[in-house]
């Protein structure tokens, strides 16, 4: 059904001098009819150009070159694109490929492009619905779906189309639990159906649904192994920087808050809403202690974000108050907040826009007016290990490497209190650990840590954990009490 | 980057309902009426009525109020403008070559308004077509499919742009980026935000590229439609009565 052999791929070079270096090198696979095969590989290895060149779209949409060949349904895609509606692909950001205005309307946008009559049309838009239970918010626009929801959305409009095969690229990426289990459950019942399955992934739980795995590493993909092998592979997979078992986190353990000092932060009655809307938080009351490490935990849309946005100025109460370090934020610039809150946004691409790496991080602490720039930026690119890209523009670096450039930005910074929002998402055993070994750091220099997570082992590692739910917080104490203990 | 909200406001109120091709004409009418409207009387009359006819469609006011914020600064470079541009009838005072008369500021409030009621007609379209209407309406009228789709998707993300903006210039904040002092100073304060967002953007356009392209916008096979476009009674009864009420207007504007 998907058959690759010796596939080589490389992007066109986008910097003046730079070698075309390949992403794929030498890939080959062979997957039949009702087969699965989980593609394991850590950022950056190129799985989501192996899926785009199995779906045709590489190098047809994205430029560059390739070699070897490969084929979906016995169609050669060296004389064409695969035929329409022959392979699906799931997108990495599920809520990307998404540009329709409602649920059904998506679905219904691809069997149109196959020139269906519209009586079949409607009955597989109602199969497809039903199939991954989105009946209920048909008329919902697919940007208020949840991100499980929205990934489901992505998967009915693909399967609709009746695919031979479903290439689906990191289908649990950027989920919280609920919307995880969903989007597992969606993808068990498709491979029940025997739908053949190629999931890129970062994650054993996808994998271990496919039944087999291989790895791909450095642009080179192993042969397939059945999923009773991931066992034997872990010290592999730890070594390629795939995975980073909790039993292997450093210690975060309680360092205890700076006694007798104030508040690093104080919350006091904060009720908020966007304008013209419902009101999403509801009397929050929290004061947190310099020095002190805090978990915030909580479904999506528990308004666990809303609650640190309150913390640097980007939002403000409709009523309450916030002090950081003892002084209220009210009638303060987010800008002059940042001497005191740094802030990890959740999607670096969307941060960077410096010339080179050395600008990013410089950046901030000119901005500020910290004395000893120049030196403070090298410090840092030392400290994270950036001095081989110091000249290169960030927006040109891969996702693992732009998480790194962000965490670095927000080490010069050096501020007192930092606000991490999902800083584990998307990360692979690498940059987990990097990320750790910084929050060990941290730990070490009393800097206050606010840290937003689905990431329940994370959480456990905090001094305090404290749950949101519906924007009230419902649970507040040691990590043991609140999420279970050292998950 | 996450696409997260369009222009469209979900409802089924009558004006939902209507054929889109209905809309469309009805908004070409509009915009001519905006233009033919002298009085200002007439012309907020004209205005107020679209605003009614938009809440009983079940848009909500911040969505209007939205609007009025981004018409803001336009209208007020007319209403401060303008007058000094055509100063004529009644002067008020003068400093050096600049006058400033009743008659000037009469013609920009009727400028303002004007520009005022466009922009709401444009919007009583795109509040309450869905996307696939509108190409449906558009291709039905003769237009290639990708450039109804270009039109469309245009106006799906340009408030998708506007959203990228402000996530990017919170992220700067947080960094200590801000935007004070002197017009000139705020815009070059801006060029950080700026870039990011042309990043952001072109990446959402490759993405889109992408998506289009996995679900066969290129095909070759004819295009069908799951619910086709077809007339009402009701739709050819609006437009019929749109069409003899701008008739009406006409003739009552240029026979006073």
């Amino acid at each position: 059904m998907i058959r690759a052999h010796d596939v080589t791929f490389a992007y066109a070079t986008r910097l003046p001098g730079e070698s075309s270096r390949p992403v794929l090198t030498g890939c080959s696979l062979d997957l039949g009819t009702g087969e699965a095969l989980a593609v394991m590989g850590p950022t950056g290895a190129g799985k989501s150009t192996l899926s785009y060149v199995l779906a045709g779209l590489a190098p047809r949409h994205t430029g560059g070159t390739l070699s070897g060949s490969v084929s979906i349904a016995g169609r050669d895609l060296r004389n064409g694109p695969p035929e329409i509606g022959s392979v699906g692909l799931l997108f990495q950001d599920a809520a990307t490929q998404l540009f329709t205005t409602t649920v059904e309307d998506e679905v219904a946008w691809g069997l149109e492009a196959m020139g269906l009559a519209s009586e079949e049309i409607g009955r597989r838009v109602e199969a497809s619905l039903t199939a991954f239970e989105l009946t209920t918010v048909r008329r919902r626009a697919p940007w208020a779906l949840s991100g499980g929801q929205q990934k489901r959305l992505a998967l009915a409009a693909l399967w609709a189309m009746r695919p031979n095969a479903l290439l689906l690229d990191e289908p649990l990426g950027g989920l919280d639990p609920e919307g995880r289990a969903e989007v597992l459950a969606a993808v068990s019942s498709l491979r029940e159906a025997g739908t053949t399955l190629l999931i890129m992934t970062l994650h054993s739980e996808t994998a271990r649904q496919a039944g087999a795995f291989a790895l791909l590493s450095d642009g080179q993909l192993s042969p397939a192994m059945p999923w009773e092998a991931l066992v034997e592979q872990e010290a592999a997979l730890i070594q390629t920087g795939l995975l980073f078992p909790s039993r292997l986190w450093p210690d975060l353990g309680p360092r205890g808050a700076v006694a007798g000092s104030i508040p690093a932060i104080e919350v006091k009655g904060v009720h908020f809403g966007y304008p013209g809307e419902a009101e999403v938080l509801h009397g929050i009351d929290l004061t947190i202690p310099q020095g002190q490490f805090v978990a915030l935990v909580g479904r999506n849309g528990a308004g666990k974000s809303t609650v640190v946005r309150h913390l640097n100025g980007l939002l403000r109460p409709r009523s309450g108050t916030v002090s950081i370090l003892g002084q209220p934020l009210a009638g303060r610039a987010a800008g002059t907040i940042a001497r005191q809150v740094g802030f990890l946004f959740q999607r670096p691409e969307q941060q960077l826009f410096s010339p080179t790496v050395r600008d990013e991080i410089a950046y901030g602490p000119t901005r500020l007016g910290l004395s000893n720039v120049q030196t403070g930026v090298d410090r840092v690119l030392e400290r994270f290990g950036l001095q081989d890209v110091a000249d290169v523009p960030p927006a040109l670096l891969g996702y693992g490497a732009q998480r790194t450039v962000t965490l670095a930005v927000l080490a010069a910074l050096a501020t007192p209190i930092i606000v991490l929002d999902e800083p584990t998402v998307g990360l692979d055993g690498r940059g987990l650990a990097q990320l750790l070994a910084w929050l060990t750091e941290l730990r070490e220099q009393g800097v206050t840590i606010v840290l937003v997570t689905h990431d329940l082992d994370l959480a456990a590692r905090a001094d305090r954990t404290i749950t949101l739910d519906a924007g009230a917080i419902i649970a507040d104490g040691p990590p043991a009490a609140v999420v279970g203990g050292d998950a | 980057m996450t696409v997260t909200f369009d222009t469209y406001v979900p409802g089924s109120s009558l004006l939902h309902q209507l054929d889109p091709r209905v809309k469309l004409w009805a908004t070409l009418l509009g915009f001519m009426a905006a233009f033919m409207l002298r009085g200002l009387g007439a012309q907020a009359l004209f205005l107020a009525g679209i605003h009614l006819m938009l809440v009983a469609a079940g848009v909500p006011w911040h969505r209007l109020g939205g609007l009025w914020r981004q018409m803001a600064i336009l209208v007020i470079l007319i209403l401060v403008l303008q007058p000094f541009l055509r100063p004529v009838g009644h002067e008020i005072f003068a400093l050096g070559p600049l006058q400033l008369t009743v008659g000037g500021m009469l013609d920009a409030m009727r400028l303002a308004l004007r520009a005022l009621g466009i922009a709401f007609v444009v919007a009583a379209l795109l509040y309450t077509t869905a996307q696939p209407a509108l190409v449906s309406a558009m291709v039905r009228l003769g237009l290639p499919y990708p450039w109804g789709l270009t039109v469309s998707l245009t106006l799906r993300f340009l408030p998708a742009i506007q959203d990228l903006y402000h996530t990017v210039r919170d992220a700067q904040a947080a960094r200590g980026w801000v935007a004070e002092g002197p017009l000139f100073r705020r815009l070059k304060e801006h060029l950080p935000v700026l870039v990011a967002v042309m990043i952001g953007t072109l990446r959402m356009s490759d993405q889109l590229t992408l998506a289009l392209a996995a679900r066969g916008l290129e095909t070759t096979r004819q295009r069908t439609t799951w619910r086709a476009l077809r007339m009402r009674q009701l739709d050819w009864g609006v437009a019929l009565g749109a069409t003899l009420a701008f008739c009406l207007l006409a003739w009552w504007q240029f026979a006073n």
